[in-house]
């Protein structure tokens, strides 16, 4: 039987997210790897971009260090309003909210990530990151990576989901199709008064004995394809889903509520992806950072929230991510340019919180940038061996110690 | 031969179109600053303003929302009146300005004007309401793009280094002599004009000094002499006290530069990833003739390659492109508001490209929203009571549904469908997927056609160029 008429023929979302989850997720469990805790199959990862190059020196601030004060007159955050983690580093006072989280344990912070040779370009740092291969060019991303080999159902056209308007290149896989959707309301065809089309609709997009040859044929009828099935399905399924949790209404806070839900239908969604940004901050940097900063936290803490409310905190870990962080001293405009390392926040009930990684150097600075400590690599492949219980061999080139920053 | 008839039309494009220069009904500029300060306090976000927009939001809900902002009271608190006072203007503004360029696109004489136009657009980017370039700046900066259109690349680099918006958006207007900012001097060579491989970071930090100065005064223009940094500097192995004049000439010297613009030119308009042969060749045409634009251009769209197998097809249609296009093709002459929120969510916001890199094209612009997206404009467009459904099909009422499907099939698609879809339009317009109605007739004529016509475009071809 086909797949979306069996779903669509149950009576309730309800019934619908019980009929998802035994069908993509429970059967299509992978074994765990030995000694891991709990069923790796029901485990989400939530990958979140701070788009832009998010200052780490003002967000996980060294307020212990004179030269971070030195390089920065104007915008060195006081020690007295630092949210102290502990003697030597504290958070940028609009985490507020994540400082919380950090108190409950749900929150690590790996210092100073990052990767051998930064390259200080947006878009190729950004590629760096998404494709985990610093000195190749790969046409795939790690997540991507991760979705061809974990022997998930092809069916499930919601193995791993973007919450963006563009497919970003860490979700692109050889051999499943990630849906790109923004919003849930938009995502769906208007079949106005011609539900009669409909029918013909989908025999149509699929035409691909045309009598000429184009490098996007291919793509343009399979997401067309994809994409009519997927947004019959993907508001049915999820309908089931209620919550009391209050979100900032900030396009982060709208697609964390998304994300909530999708995890909550119990799709067999493994990984999500979702962005905040752009901490672009070369000029007049306090205002911007510290308005993203807080509307990150605020959304963080209302995801998790609402998460723990359906029973999911302990089956979610978000993992952010930034292409660089920003020199150290600071310019003219009361803002800083491209740097180079910068923080990652683990964040969950699967962590193990605390602060791991050493705080970069201020005194031996690599052409007025802090050195990465920890590879970011270092990162991913405890997340896949530990978190998504695959073996990074094939997704991740190369071998990097783990860091033991899960409970 | 008709089509290369067609090609000297769009290269002898006249200057004078007899289109307005700016729209018409933008409102009072002024009313801005207090927008921009807000933005700048960071009371208001540039995503809050931006999602206060019409085009953000969904389709019919849009014109009550306006109206409801319009009409919001001024009297509970002076910052969340004067908040809302700011939203409204800035959402009137830059959907005016959208609109405006878009209707200019449908009805232009000089289609070739208007495309290179948006090439620039995504190519020397600038994003409105961010780093406080307002809609004048961003008209500015568009009427540019449209002077330079088919003019000198060199000369168009010169003025956009000098360019109000540009100057703001990438933060040059601010950048000093102590600490200079390195958002533009990067940018420029990174995206603009050379591309990774071709500078180094200490090439950025020394041009970045040259740039220095070169600011506005009143919205103006102006090289600040006590912000330049007047030493030396070594820049691409050239040393002198070079200023932002001096850079961009020495950028234009290298063999990286005619090769940049020739692969995002050939990106845009010929196919994707272009052969580095077919990337040179294009590459000393434009050094050859000094950089100017119109004879190169000239050359490439009556080339053996512009007409090539490999180029058949070989491009997704942007956005603007889908839109306009379809537009075009079924002789619809208003731009509707609903429409720009559509490209929104195809992935195309005009005057807001997604970052400083401007829109990637090609598989980019496909996923699941996006053409999703594109069948709701076209059935949105087909249910649309001022379409002209008699028009299309110029030489008189189609003897049965085999001959409709086939005409529409060659008009909208040049005939590029399988015999299988055509069969299948034909089964819709005899009414096989309903029983309501009976075959094809002069009774059901209208609504037939446009539902075959919704299914023409859905096919993949359409979405190709």
């Amino acid at each position: 039987m086909n797949r979306s008429r069996f779903l669509l023929g149950a009576v309730s979302g309800v019934t619908l997210a019980a009929t998802a989850d035994s069908l993509f997720g429970r059967a299509l469990a992978q074994p765990a790897l030995p000694g891991l805790p709990g069923d790796a199959a029901d485990r989400v990862l939530v990958v979140l971009n701070l788009a832009g190059g998010n200052d780490g020196l003002n967000t996980v601030v060294p307020f212990s260090l004179q030269q971070y004060y030195r390089y920065r007159p104007t915008l060195a955050i006081a020690q007295g309003d630092v949210l102290r983690l502990n003697d030597e580093v504290g958070f940028n006072p609009a985490l507020r909210s994540l400082k919380a989280m950090f108190d409950r344990g749900d929150v690590a912070v790996v210092q100073g990530a990052g990767y051998p040779r930064p390259d200080h370009s947006h878009f190729r740092s950004t590629q760096i990151w998404q494709t985990a291969a610093p000195d190749t060019f790969e046409r795939t991303g790690w997540v991507g990576r991760y979705l061809d080999t974990a022997q998930l159902s092809k069916r499930n056209l919601f193995n791993g989901v973007a919450i963006s308007q563009v497919l970003p290149e860490v979700m692109v896989a050889k051999d499943v199709d990630v849906p790109a959707l923004s919003d849930v309301s938009s995502y769906g065809l208007r079949s106005d008064k011609r539900a009669d089309a409909r029918a013909a609709f989908s025999s149509i997009v699929r035409d691909d004995r045309v009598p000429f040859q184009s490098p996007y044929l291919a793509t343009v009828a399979e997401i067309e394809a994809h994409a009519q099935r997927g947004s019959e399905e993907l508001p049915k399924l999820i309908a089931g889903y209620k919550t009391d949790a209050s979100y900032p209404a900030t396009p982060l806070g709208r697609s964390l509520a998304l994300a909530a839900q999708i995890v909550g239908s119990r799709l067999g969604t493994r990984v999500i992806y979702v962005q905040h940004g752009s901490f672009d901050t070369h000029a007049s940097q306090k205002t911007t950072q510290d308005t993203l900063l807080e509307s990150f936290s605020n959304a963080v803490s209302a995801f998790y929230a609402d998460l723990a409310s359906h029973g999911n905190d302990k089956r979610v870990l978000t993992m952010t991510f930034s292409e660089f962080g920003r020199r150290v001293a600071e310019n003219a405009s009361r803002g800083t340019d491209h740097g180079e390392a910068s923080p990652m926040f683990l964040i969950g009930g699967g962590v193990k919180g605390g602060i791991y990684g050493a705080h970069p150097s201020l005194d031996q600075l690599d052409n007025g940038d802090v050195t990465y400590t920890t590879d970011f690599r270092s990162v991913y492949t405890t997340l896949l061996q530990r978190w998504l219980g695959r073996s990074a061999e094939g997704i991740i080139a190369g071998s990097f110690p783990t860091v033991p920053l899960l409970a | 031969m008709p089509v290369r008839d067609a090609v000297d039309s769009l290269v002898r494009f006249p200057q004078d179109t007899g289109l307005p220069d700016a729209p018409a009904d933008l409102p009072d500029w002024s009313t801005y600053l207090a927008m921009l300060r807000d933005l700048k306090t960071g009371r208001l976000t540039p995503q809050a303003v931006v999602e206060s927009q019409p085009g953000g939001m969904q389709g019919a809900a849009a014109q009550p929302a306006m109206n409801a902002q319009a009409a919001m009271p001024q009297t509970a608190d002076v910052g969340a009146a004067r908040k809302a006072l700011a939203l409204r203007f800035a959402a009137g503004s830059v959907l005016a300005l959208q609109r405006w360029w878009l209707q200019r696109m449908l009805a232009t004489p000089a289609p070739l004007q208007e495309k290179m136009t948006l090439f620039w657009h995504g190519h020397f980017t600038s994003e409105i309401l961010n780093k406080g370039v307002s809609p004048p700046d961003i008209l500015a900066q568009n009427q540019l793009f449209r002077r330079y259109a088919l003019g000198n690349v060199r000369d168009l680099t010169q003025a956009v280094a000098r360019d109000p918006a540009m100057l703001k958006y990438l933060d040059n207007a601010r950048s000093a002599r102590a600490h200079p900012n390195e958002n533009f001097a990067r940018e420029l060579m990174e995206l603009f004009t050379l591309g990774i491989g071709n500078y180094t970071e200490a090439d950025i930090r020394e041009s970045a000094r040259a740039f220095t100065g070169w600011t506005l005064r009143r919205g103006q223009f102006t090289e600040d002499a006590r912000m330049h940094d007047n030493g030396t500097k070594t820049f691409l192995g050239h040393t002198g006290n070079f200023d932002g004049g001096d850079i961009v000439d020495i950028i234009f010297g290298q063999p990286a530069a005619p090769r940049w613009f020739a692969r995002k030119l050939l990106n845009f308009y010929v196919y994707n990833d272009p052969e580095p042969q077919l990337v040179d060749a294009t590459a000393d045409l434009l050094r050859r003739n000094g950089f100017n634009l119109l004879p190169v251009m000239s050359t490439l769209l009556r080339s053996n390659v512009f007409f090539s197998s490999r180029a058949y097809r070989a491009l997704v249609k942007s956005p603007v492109e889908f839109v306009i296009g379809s537009y075009q093709l079924y002789g619809v002459q208003t731009v509707s508001m609903e429409t720009i929120g559509e490209l929104r969510r195809m992935g195309q916001f005009l005057f807001r490209p997604p970052n400083v890199k401007g829109w990637d094209g090609g598989a980019t612009w496909l996923n699941s929203q996006t053409l999703l997206t594109r069948e709701n404009f076209s059935s949105a467009l087909m249910a649309s009571p001022a379409m002209p459904v008699g028009s299309w099909l110029t030489d008189g009422m189609p003897a049965s549904a085999h001959d409709a499907a086939t005409r529409l099939v060659s008009t909208v698609l040049q005939g590029d469908a399988s015999p299988a879809s055509v069969e299948r339009l034909v089964g819709y317009l005899d009414g096989n997927d309903t029983s309501a109605n009976g075959t094809f007739s002069g009774e059901n004529f209208a609504e037939r056609i446009r539902g075959a016509a919704y299914l023409t475009m859905a096919m993949p071809a359409y979405q190709l160029a």
